[in-house]
């Protein structure tokens, strides 16, 4: 074939993904674009070859985490020096960065071999959706999120509220929002 | 000696020979030999019996006989693509020797090495090599990222659907009840 060599090009051509992090949980976030950076997502793809794309992230700042993990998941970190060893929640590690979480999710997943920094420096992580025109324009394709976004009760109308099938109604005392709880007499002259 | 560093190449074949005709590849063949020593015997009763049944048979190939006093014996075989290959007939036996012609023979003069994979072809894929633009959309190359509909996970009938569902209908049949 008298194009071999562009062929084989095209073939090796790194391309660009962008992935939105709103409301995902980063070690799951982390599973997916693992395979991206690492390029199993190719038929050519061998552990040896370094043929990783670029992962674009949006959004880390607006990562969500399950259960109480803000507060109880650890980073762990050591200095080497006696005494030198410390732990960050996770919430207080995403106050003082906010790509950092996914930024460590993702290093500890990907396979620790001399790839493993080359894969993490095209993984570029941005905690709003503001991305430099450079970075974006290259962008070719979009990586699909790994769970569903939660409709928060403001979201919903007024009337998919109504129609909400109710087994029984609430008592007319029974105080759900505080801020419009009827002022009663009877306890008020105890305070 | 490592396996790197034995010559290797691809499973290959002159000009598709076999396919459709046969060129037998081997051009000339040599027998050098001594006249008296013992260990050129089998080849001087080779060219003796047997050699002439050879030629009538392969009229194709040039065959020199190489008198060489004091010389071990040995077939050289030249083929067509430049290649020659020779091999030391000392002490064989006339059929031992007509043995190894008959493989001279066959052979395409491409050098023996090792064969690095069992199978081999010119025409790697008819469908056109794998790119990163493969089986996608072309709409994507229009698209501005980021974009919700590819982001989002596909949405799927859930146990609320499910029940919402009936309540609503429960609801229409309880309105036409009450009418």
């Amino acid at each position: 074939m008298a194009h071999n060599r562009v062929l084989q090009w095209a073939t090796f051509a790194r391309s660009w993904w962008i992935y939105d992090a709103y409301h995902q949980c980063p070690f799951e976030s982390a599973k997916r674009l693992c395979i991206f950076l690492q390029g199993q997502h190719k038929p050519i793809y061998h552990p040896l070859s370094d043929i990783g794309d670029h992962v674009v992230v949006i959004n880390t700042k607006d990562i969500s985490m399950k259960n109480e993990y803000w507060r109880k998941w650890r980073f762990h970190h050591h200095t080497g020096y006696p005494g030198g060893y410390s732990q960050t929640s996770a919430w207080r590690l995403h106050d003082l960065d906010d790509t950092k979480i996914l930024h460590k999710a993702v290093y500890s997943r990907l396979p620790g071999n001399l790839l493993r920094r080359r894969m993490m420096r095209r993984l570029h992580l941005f905690p709003d959706t503001e991305v430099p025109d450079d970075i974006l324009q290259n962008v070719t394709d979009q990586i699909r999120q790994v769970q569903l976004i939660p409709k928060p009760i403001h979201k919903y109308s007024k009337e998919d509220i109504d129609n909400f099938p109710k087994l029984f109604d609430w008592p007319e005392e029974y105080v759900i929002d505080y801020s419009k709880k009827k002022k009663d007499e009877d306890t008020e002259k105890y305070f | 000696m490592s396996s790197s560093s034995i010559p290797s190449t691809f499973l290959k074949n002159v000009l598709n020979n076999g396919i459709g005709r046969y060129v037998c590849q081997l051009q000339r063949i040599t027998f050098v030999f001594c006249k008296q020593k013992g260990d050129s015997r089998g080849t001087r009763d080779f060219i003796e019996n047997k050699l002439l049944d050879f030629t009538n048979n392969n009229p194709g190939v040039a065959v020199y006989l190489q008198p060489r006093n004091n010389r071990s014996p040995k077939l050289v075989a030249e083929y067509l693509n430049g290649g020659r290959e020779s091999i030391v007939t000392a002490k064989m036996s006339e059929d031992e020797i007509n043995k190894w012609l008959e493989h001279l023979r066959g052979r395409s003069g491409i050098k023996i090495a090792r064969i690095r994979k069992p199978q081999h072809t010119e025409n790697p894929s008819v469908q056109g090599v794998w790119h990163p633009f493969t089986n996608k959309d072309s709409s994507l190359n229009k698209t501005q990222f980021p974009i919700q509909e590819l982001s989002e996970v596909p949405h799927e009938t859930t146990t609320t659907d499910k029940l919402l569902e009936i309540a609503k209908k429960l609801r229409e049949t309880d309105v036409s009840m009450k009418e």
